[in-house]
């Protein structure tokens, strides 16, 4: 369960944030939801597929760690061994909340930054402090506050980029059946991935306008990634 | 004679003709963005004649249908008021005691080779046929939805037509033909149809859009049959002999409150001369009673249907139901196509929506018409004859099969429900199928054609839900234990496909709920 407070000084003076990775901190994801904004640093260690939220069916980006629930296969011994770590990995325990301006009327509202208490990376012993002594916000809330703020713009970005792509008929479904060394396979169903063939067949104006919108260099980047899957496979046939 | 035809010209403007002219312009790739017109396709349609604004269930074939027309399946249950239908539920048709059986659209698991019945009849203890081939009825006991929103448009977790609001889906496929596939849509009443000299409808006359000329005419006037009946004089066949059912009264009821749940199936209630429809839109429930004239009055089969609709809704919201009265010959034309002019909907023919089966034949009939579209004058005839062979035949087993759910009732004190079991009342084939399967349950070799509207999985649930008795040959067969081995092992397969669906899929109401706000994706 969650329980999300507002970070503030008085109450989080003492609350410190563990910032290695294992399976113990929640590390232990098949897959973490990714952004477009994101996808060039992503390209260069995991395989990004597009997936459909169980709840409202909305298409998202997630890099792919694993090939079952609960396999990540880039964590080891407390190190998430990738030279790029995802914003929503590097984001926990925080989240971004709305508080109402006037406490009266939910009409108006403000970003404010708030923290999972009972995420296992929040503890009062180890790890980086939010706050100073003084109750000056620390160079690692200041950073937490700038990723979410990234996230933020990214998850906006976001939902206009995979509307475009559907626009265009840029995601085809996808199922992808691997057999590992040990003989044992997998078949991954569910996946979307970008549909080349019907982007080698636009023309001028549709590129045009992904270019202008920012869309067109992580369309090529999530293309790009896909060699990455050899690269899972090979992680898992070498454990 | 040799004419090539370049103009189709469909005749009224309800669901008939515009699905009609949707199905057909699809079909030839007309369109309005990129121009196309191998032939012009004209729909003329009278300000002044309302539409009869019934047929409000849809088979599963509906979602093809509209796929291919190019119609997203968000905006039709969005702009329809549609909900999912999975089958129907019959309340009361065997003995009238609260008896109840489905027909779901699914027909019973691995049908295509290996048939259930007979080891379901031989089983001790066991829950009705459907429920035990079939997950679907009781996914439809709780309302539950056939997909998921992660689901593409028009894609399943179990087989689904639609009920939508028929008026809506007029207006709707209306806006898709003129907007979309570029149908040339012409406002004006027919005043005269004009004969060519070898006898062909030359043109038509109407009141404000002069004379419209044309190779193929469509006749979807509705009962009206303007063309096909009234011009050509083509006579209708009375089917009332073998189906009773001539009158209806019509009505729309509220639901209890806004977040009540929607059914996901048909419910057909039988009554003392007729039957009660009750289909559940998300917005309101579509309710009426069917009914034969000769066997009770009108104002006993008001009576009935009020009743019915105070045990939906409540006390308050029932005394604001208002009903509308149709009449209907049941029965088809003689021929459907004669000439250049070819009947499609209740011009071509009427029976009682048992298994709502008005909107598939006009699928059907479109499709082929369609298909075949001819290109000259001179093979039409041809086209014709094979249109004609095939509905009639088509016309023949959807009687039989209606007539199926009325046989096997145990209702003799009613006089409605007695006549229906007078052999002089049962078509010969369905009197030969029925002593048939009293020693062999129906299978493949009951499927006559290939495109059978009724598969005979349709004939099984029917049948054994009525409590109909297949007594099994007692000479062993060389697979006897193997296929005895297999069935016990499906049947065991469909509970746990059954829980599995029952755990996974939303209610109607939540799907549709967010469907509204998010929609369905098409991939």
């Amino acid at each position: 369960m969650s329980n999300f407070q507002i970070v503030s000084a008085s109450k989080h003076g003492q609350t410190r944030v563990v910032t290695a990775q294992d399976s113990s901190y929640g590390d232990s994801l098949m897959y973490v939801p990714t952004f477009p904004l994101e996808f060039r640093d992503i390209q260069s260690c995991y395989p990004i597929f597009f997936l459909k939220e169980v709840e409202l069916g909305q298409f998202f980006a997630a890099a792919l760690c694993g090939f079952e629930p609960g396999e990540n296969l880039f964590l080891n011994n407390g190190n998430w061994d990738a030279s790029y770590l995802p914003m929503m990995i590097r984001r926990q325990p925080f989240l971004i909340a709305r508080q109402a301006v006037d406490p009266k009327s939910a009409d108006e509202t403000l970003p404010v930054i708030s923290i999972d208490m009972d995420h296992p990376r929040v503890s009062d012993k180890e790890g980086e402090r939010l706050f100073s002594e003084e109750g000056k916000p620390s160079d690692f809330l200041q950073e937490a506050i700038q990723l979410l703020k990234k996230i933020h713009r990214a998850h906006q970005h976001n939902e206009n980029f995979t509307k475009t792509l559907l626009q265009y008929d840029l995601l085809e479904s996808l199922t992808l059946d691997i057999t590992f060394n040990n003989g044992s396979k997998k078949s991954l169903t569910d996946f979307y991935t970008i549909n080349e063939t019907k982007l080698y067949e636009l023309e001028g104006q549709a590129l045009a306008h992904l270019n202008k919108e920012g869309y067109l260099q992580p369309i090529f980047m999530a293309i790009a990634s896909f060699s990455r899957l050899r690269a899972l496979i090979d992680r898992k046939n070498t454990p | 004679m040799n004419d090539p035809i370049n103009r189709v010209v469909v005749v009224g403007g309800g669901t008939a003709g515009w699905l009609t002219a949707g199905i057909i312009a699809a079909e030839h790739c007309i369109s309005k963005s990129t121009n196309h017109r191998p032939f012009e396709l004209t729909l003329i349609e009278s300000p002044d004649i309302s539409t009869i604004g019934v047929g409000e269930g849809t088979w599963p074939s509906m979602r093809s249908t509209l796929q291919k027309m190019g119609i997203s399946e968000t905006d039709l249950l969005t702009n329809c008021d549609a909900s999912f239908k999975q089958g129907t539920f019959f309340k009361d048709w065997a003995t009238g005691d609260g008896d109840t059986y489905a027909h779901p659209f699914t027909a019973p698991y691995r049908y295509a080779d290996t048939n259930l019945a007979p080891h379901w009849r031989a089983r001790a203890e066991r829950p009705s046929y459907s429920e035990s081939v079939c997950p679907q009825p009781q996914l439809c006991s709780k309302r539950l939805a056939p997909k998921q929103i992660t689901t593409p448009e028009y894609a399943f977790n179990v087989n689904y037509g639609y009920h939508l609001d028929a008026t809506n889906l007029a207006a709707f496929l209306k806006r898709h033909c003129i907007d979309v596939l570029g149908v040339k849509h012409i406002q004006a009443t027919v005043t005269e149809i004009n004969s060519a000299d070898n006898g062909d409808i030359e043109s038509i006359s109407t009141d404000r859009a002069g004379t419209i000329a044309g190779g193929l005419f469509i006749d979807c006037t509705g009962s009206k049959s303007l063309l096909l009946g009234k011009h050509f004089g083509i006579a209708l066949q009375d089917k009332s002999q073998i189906l009773f059912n001539n009158s209806a009264l019509a009505t729309q009821v509220p639901y209890p409150t806004d977040d009540a749940p929607i059914e996901s199936c048909t419910l057909s209630t039988a009554q003392d001369a007729g039957w009660i429809w009750d289909i559940g839109l998300p917005s309101r429930r579509g309710v009426g009673h069917v009914y034969s004239s000769g066997h009770t009055s009108e104002e006993q089969a008001s009576d009935a249907l009020i009743k019915y609709v105070e045990s939906i809704t409540t006390a308050s919201k029932s005394k604001q139901v208002s009903l509308r009265k149709l009449t209907f010959e049941p029965g088809h034309r003689e021929k459907f196509w004669h000439r250049n002019c070819v009947a499609i909907g209740m011009s071509a023919g009427f029976i009682e929506p048992l298994e709502a089966s008005a909107l598939v034949l006009v699928e059907l009939s479109a499709s082929m018409i369609a298909e075949q579209l001819p290109a000259t004058r001179s093979v039409m005839d041809l086209v014709a004859g094979r249109f004609n062979k095939r509905f009639l035949f088509r016309w023949e087993r959807i009687i039989e099969f209606l007539k199926l759910h009325y046989v096997l009732n145990k209702k003799t004190a009613l006089p409605y429900w007695a006549d229906n079991l007078a052999p002089s009342s049962v078509p010969d084939s369905l009197k030969e199928s029925l002593s048939l399967w009293r020693h062999i349950s129906p299978w493949h070799y009951d499927s006559h054609h290939v495109d059978d509207l009724f598969p005979s999985a349709s004939f099984q649930y029917v049948l054994y839900g009525m409590g109909f008795e297949t007594t099994s040959s007692h000479t062993k067969r060389k697979t006897e234990e193997d296929a005895a081995n297999l069935a016990a092992t499906l049947f065991k397969e469909n509970i746990a496909k059954a829980a599995q669906l029952m755990s996974a899929l939303p209610t109607n109401r939540e799907l549709i709920n967010k469907i509204n706000t998010f929609g369905l994706q098409k991939i």
